[in-house]
C-alpha cells in the first residue's frame, strides 16, 4: 500500500484552476481565488464560525422540512444539555468517553497515522477492564482502580499495536487494518459474552453486575458524573504536554509533517509510529474502563456505539489540538445528552444528532480549506 | 454433527450464500470503480443505509418496486455526490470525508425514517423471481461483475479511469479530464451502494429499520481489499465471505460446537492477511487517497 498522506485536512486548490468553487466565485472575469500566503488565526476563526452557521442553517431546514419548529427544537436541545445543574453534569458524563477517543485520534493524526480503530480499541479496553476486575477486583480501592485502568490501557494499546506493527513491519495501510480490527474485537466480545463471561441464568449478552466496591466513585450523589471525567481531563493535559514539551512529541509532530525529512534527520520513524499507535490505542482503552467502572458497571455489547468514530470527528473539528478536543467533546456530549430531551419534548428523532455531527464535520473540513484562500478583485482575464 | 451435512442444510447454506452475497457484491463493485479512480470512499455503510431507506420510502409511497430501486440509487448517488464535491473539488482528506458522510448517511436515514413512520412502518410486498427463490437483483449483481470488468479493462474510458487512479498527473498532461471522471466514478459507486441497500430493505425483508446495513458496507470495503482490486477476486471474496456468514447462521441453529463468532470475524481477519500477503503484488491504485493538485508533486 502507499503510505498515507500527512494529516492535512485538505489542501484546497491552486489558484487559477477551474473547479466548482472557483467557478462559483468567479462570476465574471473580475474575481479570482487566491491561496493565502499566511493563514492567520482569525481567518480560520471566521471560516469556522461561517461553517457552524451554515450547519445550523442546514439543520434548521431539515427540521422545518419534517414540520417541526427548528428554534423550539434547538431550545429543547440546549435545555436538555445545559438546562440545569443535573443535565449539565450529565452532559459531562456523555462527554467523558468522547474526550478519551478524541485525544486518541488527535495524537495519532498528529503523527500522520490514520488510526480509525478507536472504536475497537474502546471495546478492547472494556474487555481488559473486566478481565482485571475478574482477577483483582477485590483489592483495596485505589489499587484496584489503577490496575483496572492500566489493564484497559494495555488492552487498547495491544489491539492498536496489531495495526501499528503491521504498518511498521510491512507497510500495511493502517486505515484498512484498524477498520477491520474494529469488527474482529466486536466478535471477540460477543463470544466472551455469549460464552465464558455470560451472566449465569440470563439470555442477555452481558456479564453480571460488578461489586459496588468496584464502582468508580462519583462526584455528587445526584449525578452519574464519575472520576473518569477527571481522568479524561488529566489525560488531555498529559497529551498536550507530551506533544508540546517532550522529545517524542517533537518527533510525532515532525513525522506527521514530513516523515521522510524526519528519517533523514535520524528520527526512528518506525519506533515513533509504534509508540504513537500504542499510546493512541491505550487512550481509547481508558475510555472503555471509564464507561464500565463509572457508568455501566457490567460488560455488555450495546454501549453507546460510535464513541470511537465520534472521537475522530471531535479531534478533527478541534484541529487535532488536545485542549480544544476537550471543549469540542463536551459540545458533542451536549448534543448526545440534549437530543434525548429534544426527542421527548418535541418528537424530533434523536438521530438528528448524527446528522448534526456529519454536517458539522463536513462543513468544518471545507472551512479549513477555505480559510487558506481569499477572493480578490483583479483585472479582466485575471 | 452428522445431521449438519445433509443435502437440505447444504442447499440452504448455498442459497443463503447467494442472498447474502448480493448486496456485498453490488456495493463492492461500485467501490471498486470509485477506488479505481483514486477516491477511497469509506462511506459505503452510510450510502447503503440511506439507499435502503430511500428505496423503502419510494416503494412505500408509490407502490412500485422500480421507483424503489430508482430511489435507492438516487439516495446513494446523492450522498456520494457530496463525497465527490468534498474530495475532488474541495480536496478534503478522503478518509475524513468518508467517515463524516458515513455518519451523515446513517443519521439522515434514521432521522427521516423516524419522522415519516413515527412508531413503526409498513412492510411492502416485493415480487421475487420464483426459480431458485432469489430476487432478480442477485442476477443483476453477478451480471454486473463481468460488465464492470469489460468496462475497466477493455474500454478506453476504463483505461482512463484506472490511469487516473494510478497517475493523475500523466492523465492531466494527456488532456484526460480528471475531475469529471472521478465524479462519475464516485457517484456510480454511490448508486451501486444505494442499490445494495435497497436489496436489504426491498429484496429480503421488505422492511427498513435502523442499523439495517449491519456492517455490510464495511465488509464490502474489505472485499475490495481482499480481492486485491480485481473484479474476479471480488466475486470470489463476496461468495466466500457470504458462505462463512451463511454457515454460521446454520451453525447457530444446529448443535455443532463451534463459536459462530469465529466465522463472522474470519472475513476481517482474512482481509488483513490478504493485505499483508499481497503487498508485493498489490494492485491498489497508486494515487488512492491522494488528492490531485495540478502542478504540484
Amino acid at each position: 500500500m502507499t503510505p498515507s498522506p500527512p494529516p492535512e485536512l485538505g489542501d484546497g486548490d491552486r489558484p487559477g484552476r477551474r473547479t466548482l468553487t472557483s467557478a462559483l466565485l468567479q462570476p465574471g472575469a473580475g474575481w479570482r481565488l487566491e491561496k493565502r500566503l499566511n493563514v492567520r488565526p482569525w481567518h480560520e476563526l471566521i471560516a469556522l464560525l461561517a461553517a457552524l452557521g451554515a450547519a445550523v442553517l442546514i439543520i434548521a431546514v431539515l427540521v422545518a422540512a419534517i414540520g417541526k419548529n427548528p428554534w423550539e427544537s434547538f431550545a429543547a436541545l440546549y435545555n436538555g444539555a445545559f438546562g440545569g445543574r443535573i443535565s449539565a453534569l450529565e452532559t459531562l458524563v456523555q462527554a467523558t468517553p468522547l474526550i478519551f477517543t478524541g485525544l486518541s485520534a488527535a495524537i495519532a493524526f498528529r503523527a500522520g497515522i490514520w488510526n480509525i480503530g478507536a472504536e475497537g480499541q474502546f471495546f478492547a479496553g472494556t474487555i481488559g477492564t473486566w478481565w482485571a476486575y475478574d482477577l483483582w477486583g477485590g483489592l483495596p480501592a485505589p489499587l484496584s482502580f489503577i490496575i483496572m485502568f492500566a489493564a484497559a490501557a494495555l488492552a487498547g494499546a495491544a489491539w492498536s499495536s496489531i495495526a501499528g506493527g503491521l504498518l511498521v513491519r510491512y507497510g500495511t495501510n493502517e486505515i484498512l487494518t484498524t477498520v477491520m480490527l474494529n469488527f474482529v474485537i466486536l466478535y471477540v466480545l460477543s463470544y466472551l459474552l455469549a460464552g465464558p463471561w455470560q451472566s449465569p441464568g440470563t439470555f442477555y449478552y452481558q456479564t453480571e453486575r460488578m461489586d459496588e466496591a468496584s464502582f468508580l466513585p462519583r462526584f455528587f450523589s445526584d449525578s452519574r458524573l464519575h472520576w473518569g471525567f477527571a481522568l479524561a481531563l488529566l489525560t488531555a493535559a498529559a497529551v498536550y504536554f507530551l506533544i508540546r514539551n517532550t522529545t517524542l512529541g517533537y518527533e510525532i509532530r515532525g513525522v506527521g509533517i514530513n516523515a521522510t525529512a524526519s528519517r533523514y534527520k535520524g528520527v526512528r520513524v518506525g519506533m515513533v509510529g509504534l509508540a504513537v499507535m500504542a499510546i493512541s490505542g491505550g487512550i481509547a482503552g481508558l475510555a472503555g474502563a471509564g464507561e464500565i467502572l463509572g457508568v455501566y458497571h457490567r460488560l455488555q455489547t450495546d454501549f453507546a456505539l460510535g464513541v470511537g468514530f465520534t472521537g475522530i470527528i471531535i479531534a478533527l473539528v478541534a484541529r487535532l489540538h488536545p485542549l480544544w478536543t476537550v471543549a469540542v467533546a463536551i459540545a458533542f456530549g451536549a448534543l448526545v445528552n440534549g437530543s434525548t430531551a429534544m426527542q421527548y419534548e418535541t418528537g424530533i428523532p434523536s438521530a438528528l444528532v448524527q446528522v448534526i455531527e456529519g454536517v458539522a464535520l463536513a462543513l468544518v473540513l471545507a472551512a479549513a480549506v477555505a480559510s487558506r484562500y481569499r477572493i480578490r478583485r483583479t483585472a479582466r482575464d485575471g | 454433527m452428522d445431521d449438519f451435512f445433509t443435502v437440505a442444510v447444504l442447499t440452504g447454506i448455498l442459497l443463503a450464500t447467494l442472498r447474502i452475497a448480493t448486496p456485498l457484491l453490488l456495493a463492492a463493485l461500485g467501490e471498486l470503480v470509485s477506488e479505481s479512480s483514486g477516491i477511497l470512499n469509506l462511506s459505503v455503510e452510510g450510502m447503503m443505509t440511506l439507499g435502503a431507506f430511500a428505496g423503502f420510502f419510494a416503494a412505500n409511497q408509490t407502490g412500485s418496486l422500480w421507483a424503489g430501486l430508482a430511489g435507492a440509487a438516487l439516495g446513494g448517488g446523492l450522498l456520494s455526490l457530496v463525497m465527490a464535491v468534498m474530495t475532488v473539488t474541495v480536496k478534503v482528506n478522503q478518509v475524513v470525508a468518508g467517515l463524516a458522510l458515513n455518519i451523515l448517511g446513517s443519521g439522515l436515514a434514521f432521522f427521516w425514517y423516524r419522522s415519516v413512520y413515527e412508531g413503526g412502518g409498513g412492510s411492502i410486498d416485493i415480487p421475487t423471481v420464483q426459480t431458485l427463490n432469489l430476487p432478480w437483483l442477485t442476477y443483476m449483481a453477478f451480471l454486473a461483475a463481468p460488465v464492470i470488468w469489460v468496462f475497466l479493462y477493455r474500454t478506453k474510458y476504463g483505461l482512463e479511469l484506472r490511469s487516473i487512479g494510478h497517475n493523475p498527473e500523466a492523465c492531466d498532461m494527456r488532456g484526460v479530464g480528471i475531475a469529471s471522471r472521478q465524479y462519475a466514478a464516485v457517484v456510480f459507486g454511490g448508486m451501486m451502494a444505494g442499490l445494495a441497500g435497497s436489496y436489504l430493505s426491498l429484496g429480503s425483508t421488505g422492511l427498513f429499520f435502523p442499523g439495517i446495513a449491519a456492517g455490510r458496507g464495511w465488509i464490502a470495503l474489505a472485499i475490495v481489499i481482499f480481492g486485491n482490486w480485481r473484479t474476479s477476486w471480488i466475486v470470489v471474496g463476496s461468495l466466500l465471505f457470504s458462505f462463512l456468514e451463511a454457515t454460521q447462521l446454520s451453525l447457530q441453529t444446529s448443535d455443532v460446537e463451534l463459536p459462530y463468532q469465529l466465522l463472522l470475524a474470519l472475513p476481517f481477519v482474512l482481509t488483513i492477511v490478504a493485505l499483508v500477503f499481497n503487498r508485493s503484488r498489490s494492485r491498489v491504485p497508486l494515487s488512492l487517497t491522494i488528492p490531485y493538485h495540478r502542478g504540484q508533486r
